[in-house]
């Protein structure tokens, strides 16, 4: 321990009185900056960055990827997905084992593992962790239902569970059984559902879905959000805006890893030492440490520097510098000696959409100007220089493709006529010279966005591809919002025409991306573009109650080929991530899907 | 003796002749022409008319088509520092002509009815806006207004005025007591009639310089701003440039920070000798 050699050295009393002090003050614990990682004050602390912080760790509020990576190592969900495979598969994880699903699909039976405890904490009798039990998961599936929590993940079982919504309806009183959510004994859950859904059991490995203790929601109330009682791997320490702690929960269920049950693959991830926690109960490190940098050359500058942080992504400013090779990915041999990397398209994707619900550009009153718009909407696609988009922002190395339907996930078509995502500024100008467009009637089209420089960046670029096919600059205004939660607001209220955004898949499955476009989804629903198509909407709904085959697979390519018809969407492009981390640690980070489940098997070297 | 040295030379042919004889002083302003020349030629459609276009690839370098290389779109850096200029000027002028007008106003009627309701009604309100930290004037400005591209000079006008009123109030204090003033009085010229007719103008020497300081000051504010994401809403501006700029040196790239700076750099530099320059020029004790 440095701190302690220090003091032996010290020659001065007073000096080694106030080093006493201090070390006194710091409580034993590690300190990141002057020791090494992985070895702080005895203990394998893991440190790791990222960009944002949650804004609360309860689970009912986890919306975005930040929560969600805390959350799922301070509680525990049903399912989860396996560490290694990719593409994404499921597994049991508090579940004892695969469901017993009824023959109509309708009713799934799970059994909870034995045994399973919450940590220890003052909410429960003698601050002892009481058991998990079915009646726990029940509890936690209704408060999504329940207006008081503040929910933001109704969504995933709106409409979906018998009962469920009635229950809320009357008041959401927990006392009161629902019929489809219904707890057999200690450790058995029944859901019976409307009609079938085949995405039950990825919602059950959500953030969402995290089972918590009725008594920790009672006793903390509104300070749930930062006191997390769960039965994770990890237990909460201290929280903030720059750092969030979390310490080993000894009581964590030991459950020696599998690898090849995880999807270990030899071939393409044998260079990283996973056959180190063969066999091993998890967790393996002692204290996970994340550190929120917002700023991508500070966080860069915290991962190169050594002691910090442990695990980045490589800010796109830096593509150049850091990478040999884009296309494949390989990194320079300073960066190679130094640190493991791992290359992936993200499980999401970006896009820009139209708001039909405005006249100037969607539906109108006049049928031949709605017929005008729809040439208008196509020509401003047309104009779009997705290669350019990519090289200026994501360092050349994302992957465009049409439509709505990523890569990423297994319905995706490699077939499908790039025309879409293709620039064709004659195209766009002859559309709007046969439909009587001209520089004067051509309506204001306003881009709005959240106010940084990048964003400002991107707007620009877009005025100057539009003033390529002969909209004038003067009538395509910025409008800049202060916060995501503000643009988020005017998107949710129809207010901008163009709406630019991304989207990260909730679950590895097409289904999550075509609701984009569903009419019954319009604002303030997840569809900004408040479509509203018979065909398209027919489709999602016979769709939405298949299992995965080649026939809902061919209706998903209909509906991604429908919505590319209407000239909705320029879209899209997956950005690839390249992720970093120092050669002591153990691990194959990922903050895809759900996010967070790796760090769990993080260990370090001795 | 011949009529030249016999005719009687006032303050500003004293002044002019100071200020021309003062060779950094002239540099200064045949720099800050030069500027002014490049802002009208943009205000006039003349050059710079391509600043928003892409022409060329990401991050290029210095070349015979792009001078000071492109940025990460594509767009040619040197225009964008050249229409730069257009909105340094801009904000400089609308707010140093405004807010030294507002200044000259209150100042001189503070000054005049010093010690009555009026003056401690000025004095009170220029202690209050002093009191709030300008950045967070400027972003509740922006957030009432909001968004409106007019709101950064608005902030600007609502703070810059104070300086000047509180040199003017204080010059119009002395002035008020000289003979003139009460002769003026004692032949019944009202009361505003001598504020702004014979008080004002003996207070121009200090409105002149007041302005060329607020003027600088307005262009180093709209770069911080700007900078800042509170300034410029639409156009191009310095300080867009260097915040661009910020990811960019990252990357290796420092095309438009040099050239932002530069720019900016050379302006506000010339600007303040030829203020240094005028202020001599026009300080009384020296001239006579």
């Amino acid at each position: 321990m440095r701190s302690l050699k220090i003091l032996t050295d010290c020659r001065s009393p007073l000096l080694a009185l106030l080093l006493a002090s201090l070390a006194a003050c710091g409580g034993g614990e590690p300190r990141a900056g002057n020791t090494a990682p992985g070895s702080s004050a005895g203990l394998k602390v893991y440190r790791h960055s990222m960009d944002e912080s949650p804004t609360s760790l309860d689970p009912v509020q986890a919306s975005n990827v930040y929560a969600n990576h805390v959350l799922i190592n301070a509680y525990d969900t049903l399912f989860s997905y396996q560490y290694l495979a990719r593409p994404y598969v499921l597994k049991p994880n508090l579940a004892a084992g695969w469901p017993d699903i009824s023959a109509d699909t309708l009713t799934y039976t799970i059994r909870l593992k034995p045994g399973v405890h919450f940590i220890d904490d003052p909410c429960f009798p003698d601050g002892k962790g009481r058991e998990v039990v079915a009646a726990d998961v029940v509890y936690s599936l209704k408060r999504h239902f329940d207006p008081a929590t503040r929910p933001q993940g109704a969504w995933l079982w709106q409409g979906r569970i018998v009962g469920l919504d009635a229950w809320k309806e009357a008041g959401s009183n927990y006392d009161q059984e629902v019929e489809g959510l219904r707890a057999l004994d200690d450790h058995t859950l029944q859901i019976t559902l409307v009609k079938p859904y085949p995405q039950l059991l990825d919602t059950l490995a959500q953030g969402y879905s995290s089972v918590v203790p009725r008594e920790a929601v009672e006793h903390y109330g509104r300070e749930f959000g930062i006191r997390p009682v769960g039965s994770g791997p990890f237990k909460l320490v201290s929280y903030d805006t720059a750092r969030i702690v979390m310490d080993r929960n000894p009581d964590f269920r030991q459950e020696p890893v599998d690898l090849a049950a995880e999807g270990y693959d030899p071939a393409t991830q044998g260079e990283y030492g996973l056959e180190q926690i063969q066999g091993r109960s998890p967790p393996f490190i002692d204290r996970l440490e994340f550190q929120f940098i917002a700023d991508a050359s500070a966080r860069w500058n915290s991962f190169t520097k050594g002691d910090e942080a442990q695990y980045t992504t490589i800010p796109n400013e830096q593509i150049d510098r850091v990478l040999s090779s884009k296309h494949p990915i390989t990194l320079k041999p300073e960066y190679a000696d130094k640190y493991f990397y791992y290359a992936g398209t993200e499980a999401g994707f970006i896009f820009q959409t139209w708001n039909l619900l405005d006249p100037e550009f969607g539906y109108n009153e006049d049928p031949e100007r709605q017929r005008r718009n729809k040439a208008l909407r196509c020509a401003v696609i047309k104009s779009f220089d997705w290669p350019a988009r990519n090289d200026s922002f994501y360092g050349g190395i994302g992957t465009v493709f049409p439509g709505i339907i990523p890569p990423v996930v297994p319905e995706f078509d490699p077939d499908l006529s790039r025309d879409s995502v293709t620039r064709d500024v004659a195209g766009a100008r002859r559309l709007l010279e046969d439909n009587g467009w001209t520089a004067s009637n051509l309506p204001v089209l306003t881009f709005g966005t959240t106010a940084n420089v990048l964003n400002r960046l991107m707007f620009e670029q877009f005025r100057a591809w539009l003033k390529d096919i002969g909209y004038p600059p003067e009538k395509v205004v910025l409008k800049q919002y202060a916060t995501f939660g503000d643009i988020s607001k005017a998107w949710k209220q129809a207010e901008l025409p163009w709406v630019v955004k991304g989207w990260g898949l909730d679950y590895p499955d097409a289904e999550n991306t075509l609701q984009l476009f569903y009419g019954p989804n319009s604002s303030p629903g997840s569809n900004d573009s408040n479509w509203r198509d018979a065909e398209y909407d027919a489709l999602y709904e016979q769709a939405s109650v298949m299992l995965p085959s080649p026939e809902r697979t061919a209706i998903y390519r209909r509906m991604n080929e429908r919505m590319i018809e209407e000239c909705l969407s320029a879209t899209g492009l997956s950005r690839t991530r390249i992720h970093l981390w120092h050669k002591d640690v153990i691990a194959l980070p990922d903050r895809e899907i759900v996010g967070g489940f790796f760090l769990k098997y993080v260990d370090l070297k001795d | 003796m011949t009529e030249t040295t016999t005719r009687r030379q006032s303050l500003w042919s004293k002044a002019a002749w100071k200020l021309r004889r003062d060779r950094f002083g002239m540099l200064g302003l045949a720099v800050v022409a030069a500027y002014f020349l490049a802002a009208v030629g943009v205000w006039l459609g003349l050059w710079a008319t391509g600043w928003g276009d892409v022409a060329g690839g990401k991050w290029e370098a210095p070349s015979a088509a792009h001078w000071f290389g492109t940025n990460l779109i594509g767009q040619d850096i040197f225009q964008r520092s050249i229409y730069s200029i257009s909105t340094a000027f801009e904000i400089g002028l609308v707010v140093a002509v405004l807010s030294t007008l507002l200044g000259a106003v209150l100042g001189a009627v503070a000054g005049f009815f010093s010690g009555r309701a009026t003056d401690e009604l000025v004095v009170w309100l220029m202690g209050v806006l002093d009191s709030i930290p300008f950045y967070l004037l400027v972003a509740a400005i922006a957030f009432a207004l909001e968004g409106n591209p007019w709101s950064m000079h608005v902030a600007m006008i609502s703070t810059f005025w104070i300086t000047t009123a509180r040199l003017v109030r204080g010059e119009v204090i002395k002035l008020k007591g000289l003979e003139f003033v009460e002769a003026a009085h004692a032949i019944g010229v009202p009361e505003y009639t001598i504020i702004f007719r014979h008080i004002l103008p003996n207070t121009f020497h200090i409105l002149l310089v007041q302005s060329t300081i607020t003027f600088v000051a307005a262009i180093k504010s709209e770069v911080i701003l700007s900078f800042l994401g509170l300034g410029v809403k639409d156009g191009m501006s310095w300080g867009l440039m260097i915040s661009e700029s910020t990811f960019e040196v990252l990357a290796g790239f420092f095309n438009n920070f040099l050239a932002a700076s530069v720019l900016m750099f050379g302006l506000v530099m010339a600007f303040s000798i030829f203020s240094d320059a005028l202020q001599d020029a026009l300080d009384p004790r020296q001239v006579s």
